[in-house]
This record gives C-alpha cells, sequence and structure tokens, in this order.
C-alpha cells in the first residue's frame, strides 16, 4: 500500500484538475456529472431499502419535488442556487414526512406499491398543473448557477459556464452527501436503521421507536434526492415532467441494488455502471458496426448478467454483520448442509 | 482497496468514450431521434427519411466530393438523454449539424448545449412554440431552425378550416397530454372561439394506455358535430375505432401527426372521412416529390409519411448547406440563417422551406381526406 | 351527468378484466416464491406478437394459433425461471427484482428488433367475425362479443387457477412452497420443478391475455407490455399480493376508479384518480382487499 498511496494521490490530482485542462472533453465531463448527480440519488435511496429495508419505487417523485421546486424558483423569483438547495431539501423532506408517515406502517410489497403510486401523482401534477409549471411543455430557460458576491465589489459575479464549475460542484455534492451518511451511518441513528432492518421486533423490544425512524429515514432519503433534483435543474437548465417518469426510480433502484444495497460505496459505483453502461454501450455498438436500436438489448442483458454472477452486488452489504462473526457462520453453514436451503428472513 | 473497482470501471469509460475512430475524406452529420423505447417508431420513420436523402446524395458523389456519414443518436425522445446526446455531438468537432430531435421536449433540453458550442441544428418534428424563443444565442444567432409547421400555425389553420369548410357547429378536442397536443389544442380552442364556434368538450389522453373509452363517453354526452384529435396516429387509430364502437361516429379531423398510412391501418374503417393537414399533398407534388415517393415505398414497403419526408428535406437542407457554406458550423448556420425569402428558400419534397427570423419553416398547409383506405386530397381552404 | 354513469361502468369493468387477466399470472408467481416477475407485461406482449406471427408466416388458425402461442409463452417463462431467477433463489429478494427489470427491457428490445418498433393491426381477417359485432346494446351502452368473451375468459381462468392450486395435487405442492421452501423440499416436493410450472402456468395465461387485448384494441406494439404490467402490478397489490381472486377484484377496483376518474373528475388526473383510490384501500387495508395479513419481515 505505502507504494501505491502516492501514485494514487497523483492519480487523484491529475483527474481532479483534469476538467481545467484545454483539451477537456466536455461530454466526458457531461457524463461524469451525470454519474455524480446519479450517485447522490442513489446514496439517498439506499437508506430506505438499504438501511431500512423498505422496498421504495417512488423515489423519483422527491427527485422531480426537488428540481422543480428549484426551476420554479428560478424561473419565478430569480433565487440563488444557495438558497435553493436548502428549500428543495426541505421541501423534498417535508413530502416525504407526509407521505412515510401514514404508509411506513406498511409492509414490504405494499409500501412499494404506494411509493409507486405517490411518484406517478407527482409526474400526473407536473405534467397537469400547466398553470405552475407550464406542464409537458416543459420549463425552458432556467439560469444556471452563479456566485453572486456583488455586495462585496461590483465585478464579482460569476455564472457556470460550460461543465467544469458543474463538474466541482457536483463533486462537492458528492462529497458532501457521502460523509454526512459515513457518519449517520455509524450514529445512534444509523444503529437504529440497521436495527430495524436486521429484526423489527427485537429492535422495538430495545426501545428503538420504529416509526419514528423509519420516518426520519424517509425524510432524509426525500431531502437528499430534492438536492440532486434542484443541482440537476440549474445543471440542464430545462425541466419537463417526462425526466421523472417511473423509470428513473427502477434505475436508481438498480443502482443501489447492483453496487450492493445497504452499502454506501455500492451505491457510488452502481451509478457509474448504470450511467456509464448506456454512453460505452452507444460508442461499442457504433464501433461493432450495430445498428442503435439494438442498445437497451445489450443494456438489459448486461444487467441480468451483473446479477447473475455478483448476486449481492459489487459491495455486498454489511448486513451480512451476523455472518462475519465465525461462531454464527459456521452455525449457518450447518444449518444450510442439513436443511437444504437458507431460508430468508429480511428482504 | 475498496475503491480500486470505481477507478478500474471509471477507467475504462474514459478509454472508451476517448476513442472515437477517425474517418478520413467524409462529412460527418448527426441524426438525433428515438431509435428504441416508446418513441421508436416515430424515430423509424425519421431515419427512413434521412437514409434515403444521404444514400441518395453519396451515390451522387456525396458533398463537395466528400461522402457524407450519418451518425445515429438514440436520444429515446428523452430530455435528460439528448442533452447528453447534445453533448456527446457538440464534442465531435468533426460532426458539423445535426438532424433532430424527435420531440419538442428533447430538442429544448438539447438547445442550451447546441447553443453553447455553436451547433447547427434542424428538426424535421419539433413543433413546440417555445422553440423559437429558445434557439437564440447570447449574441441573438439562431442555431436552430424547423422543417415543420409551429403547432400554433396549425391549430389555428384547423380551426378556420373546421369552420370555414367542414362547417361545424359544435366541437369537442381529444388531445394527447404533451407538448405537441397541447400546444395544436391552445391554439385551436383559441382561434375556434374567436371564430364563433362552440367548443364543447376537452379532454386528454396519454401515451401509453390503449383505452380511451372513459373519455370518448364523456364526449360523447357533450354531442358535438365534430372532434379534432390533437395528437400522433398510433393512438390516433386506436380512438378512432373505439369512437365508432361507443357510437361517438362523428366528423374526425386531425393534424400532421396523423399523416401516416399507418393511421389506416390500424384504424381500418374507422379512419374512412377523417380530415388531415399536411405540408403537402403527393398527387400535386412535381417529379422530384413523385420520384421520392417511388423511392420510399420501393425501399421500405410503406408510403411515406409526414416525418419522413420532413426528416428528408432537414437532411437535404443541411447538406446543401454544407455543400454551399463549407463543413464549418458557423458557415453553416449563418446560410441556413440566410435562407429567409421565398427565393432563397429549399425546394424539397415537401415543399418550398424557408425560415423567418426565428429559425421556423415558413410553409403551406394543405388538406387530405381519409376515402376508401387511401389519403386523398380534400377541398382546400380558400 | 347520470346518464354516463353506466357505461362508464362498462368502461371501467372492461379495463378492470383486462388488468385483471394481466394481474392473475402476477400474483401467481409472487403467491408461490414472493418475486415481482416485472418481465411478466414482456411474455403478454410476446403473446400477442408470436400469435400474430403464427396466423400470418405459419398460416394457423386463430384458435390454435392461440394455443401455440400459450405454449411457446410457457416455455419463455419456464426459460425466464431457468436463467434469471434460478440462480438467484439464495440471493436478496431484490436481486431477483432487478434481473427481472434486466429481462423485461431484454425483451422489450429483443422484440423491437425482431418485428420492428411500429404498431401492427391484429390479423383481423384470421379473427372469428363475430368477436366484432355488438352482443348487447342498452342505453348508450354496447358490448361486442369479444368483450363478452374477454369477461368469460378471465372468470375462466380464475376459476380454473383456484381449482388448481386447492383442488390438484401440484396446487397442494405450489401452497406448500410458498408458506416455507425448506420444508416443502423435506416433504419430497420437487421444488424446481413446481416452480418451474408455476411460471409455465403464469406466462401461458400472459400470452392469453395479450392476446385478446390486441384483438380487442387491434394493436400490439413493443411497449405494450411495460404499461399494462405496471398497472396489472398495481393491480395484484390492491387486491392483496397472492391472492388470485384478490387480483380480480383488484384489477376491477382499479379500472372502474379509472373510468369514472375520466368521467367525472378529469380526463388529466385519470390514472391519478386510480392511483389515489389504490393509496387510500392499502392505507386502511394495509394487506389489499383480499390478501392474508403477513407478519412483518420487513
Amino acid at each position: 500500500m505505502g507504494k501505491i498511496k502516492p501514485l494514487l494521490a497523483v492519480l487523484a490530482l491529475g483527474l481532479l484538475a483534469y476538467p481545467l485542462l484545454p483539451f477537456a472533453n466536455e461530454y466526458l465531463l457531461h457524463v461524469v456529472i451525470l454519474v455524480m448527480i446519479y450517485m447522490v440519488l442513489a446514496m439517498g435511496l439506499n437508506i430506505v431499502p438499504g438501511f431500512c429495508g423498505l422496498l421504495d419505487l417512488g423515489f423519483v417523485g422527491f427527485y422531480g419535488i426537488g428540481a422543480y421546486t428549484a426551476g420554479l424558483l428560478t424561473v419565478h423569483y430569480g433565487v440563488s442556487f444557495w438558497l435553493i438547495v436548502p428549500l428543495a431539501a426541505l421541501n423534498g423532506a417535508l413530502w416525504g414526512v407526509l407521505l412515510g408517515a401514514p404508509t411506513l406502517r406498511l409492509t414490504g410489497d405494499y409500501f412499494a406499491i404506494v411509493t409507486f403510486g405517490f411518484s406517478e401523482l407527482v409526474v400526473l401534477f407536473l405534467t397537469n398543473e400547466i398553470w405552475l409549471t407550464r406542464g409537458p411543455l416543459g420549463l425552458p430557460g432556467i439560469d444556471p448557477v452563479n456566485v453572486n458576491l456583488e455586495f462585496l465589489h461590483p465585478d464579482w459575479f460569476w455564472e457556470f459556464v460550460g461543465e467544469a464549475p458543474y463538474f466541482y460542484l457536483a463533486l462537492f455534492m458528492v462529497l458532501a452527501v457521502y460523509f454526512v451518511l459515513r457518519r449517520v451511518e455509524d450514529s445512534r441513528l444509523g444503529r437504529a436503521w440497521f436495527a430495524i432492518r436486521e429484526d423489527p421486533l427485537a429492535a422495538a423490544s430495545c426501545g428503538v421507536d420504529i416509526l419514528t425512524y423509519k420516518v426520519i429515514a424517509f425524510a432524509i432519503s426525500a431531502g437528499i434526492g430534492a438536492v440532486g433534483g434542484a443541482f440537476f435543474a440549474r445543471w440542464q437548465l430545462f425541466l419537463s415532467p417526462d425526466m421523472f417518469k417511473f423509470w428513473e426510480s427502477f434505475l436508481v433502484l438498480c443502482m443501489v441494488v447492483l453496487g450492493g444495497l445497504g452499502n454506501i460505496h455500492g451505491a457510488l459505483i452502481g451509478a457509474v455502471i448504470m450511467v456509464c453502461l448506456g454512453e460505452v454501450l452507444r460508442e461499442a455498438l457504433f464501433v461493432a458496426g450495430l445498428p442503435p436500436e439494438v442498445r437497451f438489448l445489450f443494456y438489459g442483458l448486461i444487467m441480468v448478467l451483473i446479477m447473475r454472477f455478483k448476486p449481492a452486488g459489487f459491495f455486498p452489504a454489511i448486513a451480512a454483520t451476523a455472518r462475519g462473526n465465525p461462531l454464527l457462520a459456521a452455525l449457518a453453514e450447518r444449518i444450510e448442509k442439513t436443511y437444504g436451503e437458507r431460508r430468508e428472513t429480511h428482504s | 482497496m475498496k475503491f480500486g473497482w470505481c477507478k478500474a470501471v471509471l477507467l475504462a469509460c474514459v478509454v472508451a468514450l476517448m476513442s472515437v475512430p477517425a474517418h478520413a475524406k467524409t462529412v460527418k452529420i448527426a441524426c438525433a431521434s428515438a431509435f428504441s423505447g416508446p418513441a421508436a417508431a416515430y424515430g423509424d420513420n425519421v431515419k427512413a427519411g434521412v437514409t434515403l436523402k444521404v444514400e441518395e446524395i453519396n451515390a451522387a458523389g456525396g458533398v463537395g466530393g466528400a461522402q457524407v456519414e450519418v451518425l445515429w443518436m438514440d436520444s429515446l425522445c428523452d430530455p435528460k438523454e439528448s442533452n447528453t446526446v447534445a453533448a456527446k455531438i457538440a464534442r465531435d468537432e468533426e460532426i458539423v449539424g445535426v438532424v433532430g430531435h424527435l420531440c419538442s421536449s428533447a430538442h429544448l433540453a438539447a438547445l442550451p448545449t447546441y447553443l453553447r458550442a455553436g451547433v447547427p441544428a434542424i428538426t424535421p418534428t419539433a413543433t413546440n412554440v417555445a422553440i423559437s424563443d429558445q434557439n437564440k444565442d447570447r449574441k441573438g444567432l439562431v442555431w436552430s431552425f424547423r422543417d415543420v409547421y409551429r403547432d400554433d400555425f396549425q391549430g389555428k389553420f384547423l380551426a378556420r378550416y373546421a369552420k370555414e369548410v367542414l362547417g361545424v357547429a359544435k366541437v369537442a378536442v381529444f388531445y394527447e397530454n404533451n407538448d405537441y397536443g397541447i400546444g395544436l389544442k391552445d391554439a385551436f380552442v383559441g382561434e375556434a372561439k374567436r371564430l364563433g364556434l362552440d367548443v364543447v368538450g376537452e379532454e386528454a389522453y396519454v401515451k401509453g394506455t390503449p383505452d380511451f373509452t372513459p373519455q370518448l363517453t364523456k364526449l360523447k354526452a357533450s354531442a358535438p358535430d365534430g372532434i379534432f384529435l390533437s395528437g400522433y396516429y398510433n393512438e390516433g387509430a386506436l380512438i378512432a375505432s373505439q369512437a365508432k364502437k361507443i357510437g361517438l361516429d362523428v366528423l374526425k379531423f386531425g393534424a400532421d401527426g396523423f399523416d401516416n398510412m399507418d393511421y389506416i391501418k390500424l384504424a381500418g374503417d374507422a379512419s374512412e372521412g377523417t380530415y388531415i393537414t399536411t405540408p403537402f399533398l403527393a398527387s400535386e407534388a412535381g417529379p422530384e416529390a413523385q420520384k421520392f415517393l417511388a423511392d420510399f415505398k420501393a425501399r421500405y414497403n410503406r408510403d411515406v409519411d409526414y416525418m419522413s419526408a420532413n426528416a428528408y428535406d432537414a437532411a437535404g437542407i443541411l447538406l446543401q448547406a454544407i455543400e454551399k457554406a463549407g463543413a464549418d458550423r458557423a458557415k453553416i448556420r449563418e446560410y441556413l440563417a440566410g435562407m429567409n425569402t421565398p427565393e432563397k428558400g429549399y425546394h424539397g419534397v415537401s415543399g418550398l422551406t424557408y425560415f423567418d427570423e426565428h429559425g421556423d419553416a415558413q410553409k403551406p398547409a394543405f388538406v387530405k381526406v381519409v376515402k376508401n383506405g387511401e389519403m386523398v386530397p380534400a377541398q382546400q381552404l380558400k | 351527468m347520470l346518464e354516463q354513469l353506466l357505461p362508464q361502468l362498462v368502461n371501467g369493468l372492461t379495463l378492470g378484466v383486462i388488468y385483471a387477466l394481466i394481474a392473475v399470472g402476477y400474483t401467481m408467481v409472487y403467491g408461490v416464491i414472493e418475486l415481482i416477475n416485472f418481465a411478466h407485461g414482456e411474455v403478454y406482449m410476446f403473446g400477442a406478437f408470436l400469435c400474430v406471427t403464427f396466423i400470418t408466416a405459419v398460416g394457423m388458425p386463430f384458435y390454435l394459433a392461440i394455443v401455440a402461442a400459450m405454449g411457446c409463452c410457457a416455455l419463455i417463462g419456464m426459460f425466464l425461471d431457468l436463467v434469471a431467477y434460478k440462480p438467484l433463489r439464495k440471493a436478496p429478494r431484490l436481486a431477483a427484482l432487478i434481473t427481472a427489470i434486466g429481462m423485461s427491457i431484454f425483451l422489450q428490445n429483443l422484440a423491437m428488433v425482431i418485428w420492428g418498433s411500429r404498431p401492427l393491426p391484429f390479423v383481423q381477417s384470421a379473427v372469428p367475425a363475430y368477436l366484432n359485432e355488438t352482443a348487447l346494446s342498452f342505453s348508450g351502452v354496447y358490448l361486442t362479443w369479444l368483450q363478452l368473451f374477454i369477461f368469460a375468459v378471465t372468470t375462466a381462468m380464475m376459476l380454473g387457477l383456484m381449482f388448481i392450486i386447492t383442488r390438484t395435487r401440484i396446487g397442494t405442492a405450489m401452497r406448500a412452497l410458498a408458506q416455507n421452501k425448506t420444508a416443502a423440499a423435506l416433504m419430497g416436493i420437487n421444488v424446481n420443478f413446481v416452480i418451474a410450472f408455476t411460471f409455465a402456468l403464469g406466462s401461458a395465461m400472459g400470452a392469453v391475455a395479450g392476446i385478446l387485448v390486441s384483438v380487442y384494441y387491434n394493436s400490439l406494439y413493443p411497449t405494450m407490455g411495460y404499461v399494462a404490467g405496471v398497472k396489472a402490478f398495481a393491480a395484484a397489490v390492491l387486491g392483496g399480493i397472492g391472492s388470485v381472486p384478490g387480483a380480480m377484484l383488484g384489477g376491477i377496483v382499479l379500472g372502474v376508479a379509472e373510468a369514472l376518474g375520466a368521467g367525472y373528475v378529469s380526463s388529466l388526473y385519470r390514472d391519478g384518480v386510480a392511483y389515489a383510490v389504490m393509496i387510500a384501500v392499502i392505507i386502511f387495508r394495509p394487506s389489499g382487499l383480499l390478501g392474508k395479513a403477513v407478519i412483518d419481515k420487513a
């Protein structure tokens, strides 16, 4: 390790400086920024199924709420991005609480379908309330992010142009969410979530207020989704309800599971794989002389293959804590040997 | 070493994305459209038109001696995907122009990137009015053009046609809840009310669900004489046959979204008597257009639709610009912006195309009607 | 307003029965292995396309083509299980869900490559003519024979399934498996065979649904399975996932809510009304309309 570390540091610095170089590839940066947005979304979603063990199919609803909060505040009131981010996060979290409080008592797939219904209602609202969102006509003309320090000096006003500044902003966002979640994971809150996921009954009998902790998880997840949305709005500069269809929820869920459910690093790698796969295939098909129509054929196939050979994702969850204990692992092995298939006790 | 994986994958992506193969003595254009997903059928129409044009040009020696290569970019009719595709196109300096995008929302999402990088684009299908305001860069230069009607033009035209030629008094609107459907509906309803038509019902549908009977039942209760179907032929065909099933047998008319023989194929008898606007009439078109119609039929074994015809012309306009102005993005834009009078316009199969100061095509509209399973010219508006 | 009520109810019922037809296949697979088989919508779409292909390319008569398509879809279902789900039996449940989504994308695009992306009309010449004739018409309601046929097939399928599940040996095995896979295996039940059979049966029913729906709407296209699949899944959960009569009831509630929503609330919120009803029902009946209360396994 000792010799590799400086090398890695140089490599990391090189990657960090890359966007500033004159020959930087804007398309590559665009894809990387997209990856980073999905990293934030995947880390946000990961809290609910990964930490609390609830299948959430409505994550895109909060992403959409965040994006439109940002878009509308920018277009109508010209609110600064730096103020919009906390507002969007709060709005997302508020909806998370509103949806979560009555529905988090539900179990398994009933919860999944309710969240799905919610995200569809959000999209319908965005589509139909034309007076507010312009509906399917889309919301064009959103201003890019700017840094306004005019109150200090009249010339101190910078607007983001091109991909490079967004790259650093997105990187900052990913790091911030990452470190916050790492801290939370190790806190009382995180432990309570894991307890709920592993065995709700035991958790409850140890004095964990299950519903409250689930609502907190859902609200934080929703808030992070909304932050991702706010960034997305000010980066894409155009919003349309089509961007928040059900498929996006699936996509983010795939990232979380593919990477390794319940593991923050898994969410990160999942985002890289799922976004890059589409782009790499675009190029690969062209080089291989295949028509663009078959891109998603391979996309689906590769997804199936990854799950086939990495059923627990790239970073298996720490859920395996119990199995990490040598005594328990030996016991589990003996049970499995004796009784055939091990019965899944949690989803 | 937990991050080893991430880095490896990231590096693989970097390498893959950068390895764009180079070709000599070709000129590259991109066609950004939907080749998979729910809108793939429309993307297929566009692809057919562009392919035909490019093959013709290449067979005749190419543009200024260079063969034309089209890069097909699947943007799925999805705004986010479109923006990524736009970044890819903008980055590849060899791509001098774009035919696309397919959907207005996709086109609007791609525009900021095109404006920043300076990429000229001609869309054969995006009709949303908002594009006219969003296609200028900071210097006020137009980078996006379209050889297709704006929604407001067609909507108003159909309202006048309904009143003056079809003579309906009570009219209902059944629109697809997307940019195209709403844009047309708003223009139609506004003009219809101005002309004194009674708009008795407005109902919406979404793409994907094949059942429209609840809305049709509601519209039937308002007893219209005519119904304006503001959407595309795929759903339009289902609507027409379901309307017939529930006994709503009134005059139907639609915009260019219906101009596709699949409408008749899918709706069968129920399509009879549907009035459709179109940028050109096959029977009255010139010899060049007749040749196109025949070539298209021979190649794809189906009749030309407006998307294919517009795409054929969009590719034609772009290639003419490349030939006259050279393979340079800024010069091509300048040339396209200069096509601002009928004399400087492009004589394509879909009629004469020239652009106004917003990059919008000025085209006349004609009306066809479905009769005995064929689309034949109807009485035209004076 | 009121004169619309009856026709709207009929519209909703037709729609609901169609959802139910697809939902039954979902709920059966779910009942046995607790897998949300998202690729079921794609099997439904393949059923329709295969039937048309058998009629046009092979020249089979209509009913024979239905049977052939059912057989092919049963094979597709078993194949899906074999390559996609069987290797993941021991993996976390969500892994199988992601595989199902991947398979769904794969099959949808495969159909697009094979049959093209433009919608096809059903071969009307092959369909018995009486099916499209009006069977009943009263006070603004028009029912074709085909609609009655769809009602009849759905009911028959539901009853047949319930018979298989409750009265036959394999049905008993399916129920045993649903309760405890390990215990069932210890009782001498061939787990993999029973699961394969479940997939085959569910997929054959999906094929019937796809064919009837594409005849009814006279249109088939590669993305038809996705939307229908999502709605049917919602119907299956609403009715209480795993319960066959529940799927039927859930489908009908969803369909009627949609029709009445479009008729009386706003066509813009047609799906919205259906989903709102669904959410409300689930909040008040946390295990669906006819589902058994589930133990919180979270």
